[in-house]
């Protein structure tokens, strides 16, 4: 069995390679990774294109797939991953499936699980090789570094021209990777107000996230604090959810968090029945004294 | 400009899941809707008509049976992209294609085009559908079609012949450029769709829907992927309700749980 990895991100060609453990290994890495490509290529005969260009890395990536022939081509979901291997996926009529939580190869056949319907139903599916698999971000424990030589390979063409690249506003908390993470909903007044969910996760070591209208409608938390279907889905040991009322999309992306907390002044907020414990309460009220009592505790 | 492309999908509506006493999802008793991105791609389509001309045809293949059982649900996801600015529609139904895959999907949409002779300057699709969210129909015409792919895009123009458009990337927005024809996935936050107007609405159901049987893409069948089974997720919550006289005493309870599920060290 022979997979081809292709990785943007340095973190997710460690754990592509993890998840393609046993297997006969060649590495594509491309973007951001592709800098780092020395720091990995001792894992596997390792090509490295320096180009953030979906088309220039399709055009390259076509002659390593006709030459590695793999019987796999394995990844890490990510955004330009995504893209050029449905370019991939289109041109040689290959099965692709994307937000797979886990997978196993049987004689020549790749059957795998994913999530479906927001994450209200898994799916259990079956193609044969050769056949496209992008696994969820931290599933895999990452290998470590193995310092190489990679293979330089020119980008190919491209119709499509960069006019540039633009930092978004990110707190640069890995809330995905967090074991607490402190969520904050509208039930907050103000930014300002926030203060109050940021001391909490700090004295229990964790981060603090927002659903939609916090994060993505307000802007009071930067992009990539954002919980929900469309941004971040987080699998924390804690989850206390403070002034969020528990919308579907904003539940699906905590689903695999082990004790869900909730702290809303309504009583009949669909939250507390997706939730381990509630406290009925006015957050502004409750997460003072909490705050207070946490700080006796670890004095004590 | 030339004629615009939206690809449509009537997909598993997630609010509507319903299963088996045993746990098995039961995908016939799950309606169908437009697809909520999709309505983003039609706003997007009938914006760039506005000001550059064309017409707006939108296709859509059922990926999901029985027909029968699903024939008012997808009347209904192609009226609502008519009225909301999509000028004919190109339907593909048919039991035989049902269940589909991206696969086959794809390679009839791609039939559609080359056999009703469509030379669309733009392809718009949504970023994913709200079903499957396998984000990848897109990426697959476009090679097919060997046209240029922008991805996640979350603003669009057409400048000068051009296309111009924002990526929206994990921690990066990329601008770029392309030149026409070209194949545009767009995300949720490009624009707000309009509610269509009452005219708009009377109008649609007047608007050309041309219907195809497995028989007029069968160059194009041909599924990969085998589903075994699907079940609905169900994550099982305590629920419990911490009481107390005061705040300070439900805040203790709460910290001695809390320290007892091994979740927080104090």
């Amino acid at each position: 069995m022979k997979a081809l990895v292709v990785a943007e991100y340095p973190r997710d060609a460690l754990e592509s390679l993890a998840a393609a453990e046993g297997m006969d290994r060649v590495l594509l890495l491309f973007g951001p990774a592709a800098g780092e490509s020395s720091r990995i290529a001792g894992h596997a005969k390792t090509y490295s294109i320096n180009s953030r260009d979906p088309e220039a890395v399709y055009n390259s990536l076509r002659r390593v797939y006709d030459d590695e022939k793999p019987d796999l081509v394995l990844g890490v979901v990510s955004k330009n991953v995504k893209d050029i291997l449905s370019r991939i996926a289109g041109v040689y009529d290959l099965p692709m499936s994307t937000e797979v939580t886990e997978f196993k190869i049987e004689g020549g056949k790749v059957v795998y699980k994913r999530g479906i319907l927001s994450e209200r139903a898994y799916s259990v599916e079956e193609v044969d090789t050769p056949a496209i698999i992008l696994v969820n971000p931290r599933i895999y424990k990452p290998l470590d570094e193995s310092p190489g030589e990679p293979i330089t390979l020119e980008p190919g063409a491209s119709r499509v021209k960069s006019l540039g690249f633009e930092r978004k506003q990110l707190s640069g908390v890995k809330l995905e990777e967090a074991e607490v993470v402190v969520g904050v909903g509208r039930g907050f007044k103000k930014k300002e107000d926030l203060k109050l969910a940021f001391e909490l996760a700090e004295l229990l070591g964790g981060q603090v996230g927002g659903s939609r209208p916090v994060a993505a409608d307000f802007k009071w938390l930067p992009e990539d604090a954002w919980i929900g279907i469309s941004g971040k889905r987080i699998s924390p040991k804690l989850y206390i959810a403070i002034g969020i009322s528990g919308a579907p999309q904003h539940m699906s992306a905590v689903l695999g968090s082990k004790v869900i907390v909730a702290v809303n002044k309504d009583k009949n907020a669909p939250i507390f029945k997706l939730s381990d414990y509630g406290v009925v309460a006015d957050l502004y009220q409750f997460i003072p004294v909490l705050i207070k009592k946490i700080k006796e505790r670890k004095g004590s | 400009m030339g004629d615009i492309i939206v690809l449509l999908k009537a997909a598993l509506n997630p609010e509507m899941v319903r299963s088996k006493p045993d746990g098995s999802l039961d995908q016939d008793a799950i309606p169908l809707k437009l697809s909520d991105i999709d309505r983003n791609a039609v706003e997007e389509a009938a914006k760039l008509k506005g000001k550059l001309g064309g017409k707006i045809i939108g296709i859509t293949v059922l990926t999901v049976g029985p027909l029968a059982r699903r024939e008012k649900d997808l009347r209904m996801a192609v009226q609502e992209a008519l009225a909301k600015g999509v000028d004919e529609a190109i339907i593909v139904a048919d039991d035989s294609i049902t269940p589909g895959d991206q696969v086959q999907t794809a390679n009839i949409i791609v039939e559609v085009i080359k056999k009703s002779g469509l030379k669309p300057d733009l392809i718009l699709a949504s970023e994913a559908t709200i079903d499957e969210t396998t984000g990848q129909i897109a990426g697959r015409v476009a090679a097919k079609l060997d046209m240029p792919y922008i991805s996640f895009a979350r603003s669009l123009d057409v400048v000068d012949g051009k296309v111009v458009a924002e990526r929206d990337l994990e921690e990066d927005l990329e601008k770029v450029e392309a030149p026409l024809p070209v194949v545009v996935s767009v995300t949720q936050e490009i624009n707000q769709p309009r509610p269509p107007t009452l005219i708009q609405i009377r109008r649609a159901s007047r608007k050309p829907q041309k219907r195809l049987t497995a028989q007029d893409v069968k160059d194009a069948l041909g599924v990969r992927r085998r589903i075994l089974e699907r079940r609905i997720i169900s994550v099982k919550r305590k629920q419990e309700i911490i009481d107390g006289s005061s705040l300070e005493e439900i805040a203790d309870k709460l910290l001695d749980i809390l320290e007892r599920e091994g979740v927080v060290k104090l």
